[in-house]
């Protein structure tokens, strides 16, 4: 028996922050004191507040330790673990709390949050099958092979569970569809080929947890009769594959996977497909095609999946956040229990990913209904260095920005289609009042035709032309008429591209117009960006009345564009900048302000 | 017993190729095709190694 569980989040997000390093201190630390043996380690899922990672939480004492580091950990080990005093100064601190939080329940971080499909993460080691089954997994599976394969859908049905990959088609009735398709054999597909700028739910689903995804699937396979199922995962996740492989080796070792799994003639086998990260290859029919060894390239449906999908049998493909809702569902009595959470058209809790400039970058899980406001200011903790915010960035490159007016827009399916966005797979972008909304259209959409595989002309000639203007209006060589051509360009490409991709790449073009119009015509017009991103557009200016000449600017400006004596205000010689933004990163005063181009001092700007 | 996929005893017979119908519910409840005190002890005593708290197991 242990005495202490010293649970450290071995997520990516953390890893990157020496969230190994700090594991490896704490283990040499217990190892040089011979206190190995009483205290288990593990580097499990990910708790989703990056923003203050490496994180060690330590049971049964519910001790949230953050922002560590590994010369930490001798006073951890001293302090909490010798003496058993809580370490004040590691516990979580900001502006949100007026003492130390120790734990969950007072970081505000968690306050909203509803840990459904995350009720695993960071609490067992995802490397180990019993944890998994000790916290009721695999049980709903249990029960779905002792129900009828299409009474399992129903259940998923009265859930009401949507699609969470993005365009939140009804899970049960996509699953009800492949049921009935003819055919003796057929597929069940992952999709988590996650490609959003800014998105790692799926990631975090996939590293945490990675049972749920088995068991959603088996679950999948039962309802639908499919025996042999896929998990598309893209390369550049390699803990998410390595963890995955770890969970099949298991299941298939404990009987719940392969031939006649728990002696109920049921047969399942389970592949892993690594995907090369083409961003198209998310939407299910590239994928399909991808995982058959052709091109990632979208075919055009009718026929659906359902009816010829994966080697030209039926098939039912959802993402990785979808199958993880299953389980939930199919435990009994649990699709009532997880109707009652959500609003009237999208059912249960969202995982949305924030990044950006937001405080609190990480992970979030949520009630659907919750408002935009309270995830950006409640559980996000509002905007970096207390600027304004802007708007935030809903589905990624196919989705749409929400600005300051919707902050009190409730977040499910139908109310973010109405404001122009989509629910997309759950990637939030913030933006404060210094981004260039057209330069952030322009960006989204240099991705997607980047991205665009060019099997139609819509999305691979549309989307050309449309990064054409955009990037001329962003170098100041737009034109009264280039707002019209977009909206038409957008229009056209959203009528006619073949795919999900090409449908929607124009969204964050027609949504910055919408509700940022203004901006558009005073880069066309004006000639001038305000937010200081479109760098023909602006100049920077020294605010004489507060430099106080500290010359850190002076320092870090690489065209040593900036003068000026110490104490005394400094000035830029506008032939020489580059308008590289590094001044502005490093003064304490906020002195450096946005002109127009040719404008010396037009500071009312 | 290591693990839940260890046989507590020479009764319980669950492998992938012999399988038991109620092998998930007999890892956290078990024994449930027979009764032996120390055949539950063992599985509970994987439980205990693991459970960071009262709340952890769900059944």
């Amino acid at each position: 028996m242990y005495e202490k569980h010293l649970m450290i989040c071995g997520a990516t997000g953390c890893l990157s922050s020496n969230s190994a390093k700090v594991q490896q201190a704490l283990e040499e630390e217990l190892a040089r004191r011979g206190m190995k043996e009483k205290y288990r380690l593990v580097m499990g899922g990910c708790p989703g507040f990056c923003e203050v990672g490496p994180i060690i939480v330590i049971y049964p004492d519910e001790v949230f330790y953050c922002r560590l580091k590994p010369e930490d950990m001798v006073e951890l080990v001293e302090k909490h673990l010798v003496e058993g005093e809580v370490v004040e100064r590691l516990l979580y601190t900001g502006p949100d709390v007026d003492v130390p939080a120790r734990f969950y329940d007072t970081i505000p971080f968690y306050k909203k949050q509803v840990f459904n499909v995350l009720h695993n993460s960071g609490i067992i080691d995802p490397e180990n099958i019993d944890q998994y089954i000790m916290r009721g997994g695999y049980r709903a599976f249990s029960r779905a092979l002792n129900l009828e394969p299409l009474a399992v859908c129903d259940e998923v049905k009265r859930a009401g569970l949507r699609g969470r990959g993005g365009a939140g088609f009804p899970t049960g009735l996509k699953w009800e569809f492949t049921n009935k398709s003819a055919g003796a054999k057929k597929y069940v597909v992952c999709n988590a080929d996650e490609g959003d700028p800014g998105a790692f739910m799926d990631r975090s689903i996939l590293e945490g947890d990675p049972h749920a995804i088995l068991e959603g699937m088996l679950i999948c396979g039962r309802a639908i009769g499919a025996d042999e199922g896929y998990i598309y995962c893209r390369a550049e996740y390699p803990l998410a594959i390595k963890r995955l492989k770890i969970a099949i080796n298991q299941a298939e070792e404990y009987g719940l996977l392969g031939e006649n799994i728990l002696g109920y003639g049921f047969n399942f086998k389970l592949n892993i497909k690594e995907g090369a990260g083409a961003f198209v290859c998310g939407e299910e029919t590239a994928l399909l095609a991808s995982i058959e060894g052709k091109r990632g390239m979208p075919r055009p449906r009718p026929p659906f999946p359902a009816q010829a999908g994966l080697f030209g049998k039926p098939t039912t493909i959802n993402n990785v956040e979808t199958f993880a809702n299953i389980p939930l569902i199919l435990k009994e009595g649990g699709a009532e229990e997880y109707a009652k959470i959500g609003t009237e058209g999208s059912k249960g809790t969202k995982v949305f990913a924030l990044a950006g400039k937001i405080r609190n970058t990480g992970l979030c899980e949520v009630p659907m209904g919750i408002t935009v406001r309270e995830i950006i200011f409640d559980v996000g903790g509002g905007i970096k260095g207390g600027r304004d915010f802007k708007a935030v960035q809903a589905g990624g490159p196919s989705g749409g920005c929400i600005p300051t007016e919707q902050l009190d827009l409730p977040i499910d399916y139908d109310s973010l289609t109405k404001a122009g966005a989509i629910m997309g797979s759950g990637g939030l972008v913030v933006m404060d009042d210094r981004t260039c909304m057209v330069d952030l259209a322009r960006y989204f959409l240099s991705f997607t035709q980047k991205e665009s595989c060019g099997k139609c002309i819509p999305c691979r000639e549309g989307t050309k032309r449309m990064l054409e203007i955009l990037q001329r209006i962003t170098e100041g060589k737009g034109a009264p008429a280039d707002l019209e051509k977009l909206d038409s360009l957008a229009f056209s490409i959203k009528d006619s591209a073949l795919c999900g991709l090409g449908q929607t790449c124009p969204n964050p073009v027609l949504s910055t117009i919408r509700y940022f119009r203004h901006e558009y015509e005073e880069h066309i017009n004006e000639k001038f960006c305000r937010a200081g991103s479109c760098k023909a557009l602006f100049n920077y200016y020294i605010d004489p009345e507060t430099c106080i000449g500290c010359r850190l600017c002076v320092k870090v400006c690489p065209v040593g564009a900036i003068s000026g004596e110490r104490k005394e205000p400094h000035v830029i010689d506008q032939s020489l900048c580059t308008r590289c933004g590094s001044c502005v990163e490093k003064c304490r005063q906020n002195s450096f302000l946005i002109t127009r181009v040719g404008r010396e001092a037009d500071v009312s700007n | 017993m290591e693990r839940f996929i260890d046989p507590c005893c020479e009764q319980c017979t669950h492998t992938k190729n012999t399988p038991c119908k109620d092998f998930v519910e007999c890892c956290v409840s078990g024994p449930i095709c027979h009764t032996d005190q120390a055949c539950a002890a063992k599985r509970k005593a994987i439980i205990d190694k693991v459970a960071i708290n009262e709340k952890f197991v769900i059944c």
